[in-house]
């Protein structure tokens, strides 16, 4: 590895970002050995399941949504910081976005990949999940229903997939283009086929910026609109517990909050890996935990008035599963969400732990698995007990769930770190924008 | 293929120098069809050149209505091939909020492709075989082209005298 200066100026950036891009921390392997594991346990589960059907999970009556849906849920959580800080940070001019946007786009796309790949896991017959998923007339020539919450879920995800790719895609096109500039032969003609022949010119940043522009202002609505429908999933079914109008804003904050944290804990290793320290700052990581601060509070409030709602709405069957969360037979899930969610994250009201990585790192994954708990313990504890006291059940995953489940973190890490080896994973034309103007010192200002 | 013009290249590392010179180039007969290349964008360069609103929107417009149209009309033209009735909703008008879902969806999808194929367009991109001028451009180096002038010339003097660091010939190709 080796030594990267910087004076502050924009001649610094292209230098210190793609320094040692070919050459990281030899954790940056032990990292990627480590999530191809954990890919080939995920494969191996999926292609038991595929083999001997359904029955290998611990899905049946009444509970038919468990790890599956809770991952779904989660992976997409997890793709909203990724728009939120290249979006409506961008519309807010937040400056401090402009270092950590490309490392959290990148995690919006994988994320988002990683948690479209459940519900064609959760169909259990892959085979058929265009036939259920998509607008396709079925044998008995009935279109699908647009009416169901299911069907809106498919297009958001696949509209917020899509914009999120070309955002982040788009972000970097000038960013290939340095690279294209700094290498020879054919990793030269890979690189400028990859920035369709980027050149700098004025004309071409005129009508770039614009479209940032725009595609910023459409993904900001589409950020909030995707997380409400998944929320949707839930919520516009009459099951006590999930038939609340608290679910989108809830949802929401959850999802930036998960989102915020991972964020954070992607940051904090690669920064080392690459050597970045000097680009993506202590303040820029304060910034970030600032914000992870701040939704978790939202998702404090949430919780609290999900409580309280359930209480004083008088409906005996909401109360009770609500009762039940907290003392119940998975109470265990609700008060890991609780301290993981609500309570850990009080200790960032401190300057000191905010400025702390290795403390504020340990929070950060504490949040995350605390999301994760949040969905497990929304869905199951839903389902298991409905309205009829005589179809009720108990739910624990499998082993090929949790297999699974492991599975999609090493999916998700092994193209991210593949991302992070390749490409810039701070923007590096959007940071010279932050730093002090390149002026003329014999000219007075 | 269309041979390309050469002309004069001025370098300059100063943003301040830079938009002096497209100030002074900016209007001349003798620098038509001039180039600006500069790292990133900074908005100096685009008040500079005189660019006004971007008709990046006009695309992104169309493109947003586009699907907005399509959202809801892939769901009633389902409606009018088979109308299902779901929850006590009957089709067209008692399920149009559920429609809605359709229409925004898609309205920032298509939309947001029509932005990427404008910005791509109207950059003349993709074309992965651009004459790369200097490959300083995309690190921290700006630079002014104008077509078809001379090094020693009047052209090359005025960049020159706003500051450049380097004045070069490019040979046509």
């Amino acid at each position: 590895m080796s030594e990267v200066k910087w004076t502050k100026t924009i001649s610094d950036v292209n230098d210190g970002i793609l320094a040692n891009l070919p050459n990281p921390h030899p954790s940056y392997y032990v990292a990627w050995v480590t999530s191809i594991i954990c890919l080939a346990i995920g494969i191996f589960c999926w292609v038991y399941q595929i083999s001997y059907g359904m029955g290998v999970t611990g899905l049946n009556a009444p509970v038919y949504w468990g790890v599956y849906i809770t991952d779904f849920v989660f992976w997409v959580g997890i793709g909203h910081a990724g728009t939120l800080i290249s979006a409506i940070l961008f519309l807010f001019r937040a400056k401090w976005r402009n270092t950590v946007n490309r490392s959290a786009e990148a995690m919006t796309v994988f994320a988002v990949i990683t948690a479209g790949l459940f519900p064609l896991i959760h169909v259990g017959r892959i085979w058929f999940a265009a036939y259920w998923m998509l607008p396709l007339p079925n044998t008995n020539n009935l279109w699908v229903n647009f009416r169901s919450p299911l069907l809106w879920d498919v297009f958001a995800i696949s509209t917020y997939l899509t914009i999120s790719l070309l955002f982040w895609y788009m972000g970097m096109v000038p960013d290939l283009a340095s690279i294209r500039d700094r290498t020879k032969g054919v990793k030269r003609l890979v690189y400028a086929i990859m920035c369709f022949g980027w050149r700098g010119t004025a004309k071409q940043w005129w009508h770039y910026e614009a479209g940032y522009g725009f595609l910023a202002a459409l993904a900001t609505p589409l950020v909030l609109s995707v997380h409400s429908i998944v929320s949707w999933d839930f919520a516009m079914s009459i099951q006590p517990g999930w038939h609340t109008t608290i679910f989108p804003p809830y949802f929401v904050a959850g999802a930036i909050l998960s989102g915020c944290a991972m964020v954070y804990t992607l940051l904090v290793p690669v920064r080392t890996m690459f050597r970045l320290e000097g680009f993506i700052t202590k303040e820029h990581l304060e910034a970030c935990v600032k914000l992870t601060l701040l939704t978790s509070t939202l998702v404090f409030y949430a919780y609290a008035t999900e409580f309280f709602v359930a209480y004083y709405s008088g409906n005996p069957y909401e109360w009770a599963i609500f009762e039940k969360r907290a003392v119940g037979p998975y109470a265990f899930y609700f008060w890991v969400m609780t301290a993981c969610n609500c309570f850990f994250p009080l200790l960032w009201w401190s300057k000191r732990i905010r400025n702390n990585v290795a403390v504020s790192m340990v929070i950060a994954v504490l949040i995350n698995v605390g999301m994760w708990f949040e969905r497990y313990n929304i869905i199951v504890s839903s389902l298991v007990e409905d309205f009829l006291p005589g179809s009720w059940g108990h739910y624990e995953p499998s082993w090929a769930e949790i297999g699974l489940t492991i599975g999609s973190f090493g999916w998700f890490f092994f193209w991210f770190l593949i991302f992070c080896k390749f490409f810039p994973i701070v923007s590096m034309s959007e940071l010279k924008l932050i730093m002090p103007k390149p002026l003329n010192p014999k000219k007075s200002h | 293929m269309k041979k390309r013009p050469g002309g004069v290249l001025a370098v300059f590392q100063y943003l301040d120098d830079l938009t002096e010179a497209i100030e002074k180039v900016r209007g001349r007969e003798d620098c038509e069809g001039y180039d600006v290349f500069s790292p990133t964008s900074y908005h100096e360069i685009e008040h500079a050149c005189g660019f006004g609103a971007s008709p990046v929107r006009f695309i992104t417009f169309l493109g947003g209505m586009t699907g907005t149209i399509t959202g809801f009309g892939m769901a009633l033209l389902a409606d009018w091939d088979w109308p299902l009735v779901v929850g006590g909703k009957t089709a067209v008008f008692p399920s149009l909020p559920a429609y809605f879902i359709f229409g925004f969806e898609l309205t920032v999808l298509f939309g947001g492709v029509a932005t990427i194929f404008a910005m791509l367009g109207f950059g003349k991109l993709p074309n992965p075989t651009n004459r790369i001028l200097d490959k300083r451009f995309t690190d921290d180096r700006f630079g002014i082209f104008i077509p078809y002038a001379e090094e020693g010339g009047e052209q090359a003097n005025l960049l020159k005298a706003c500051g450049a660091e380097e004045i070069r010939a490019i040979s046509p190709g």
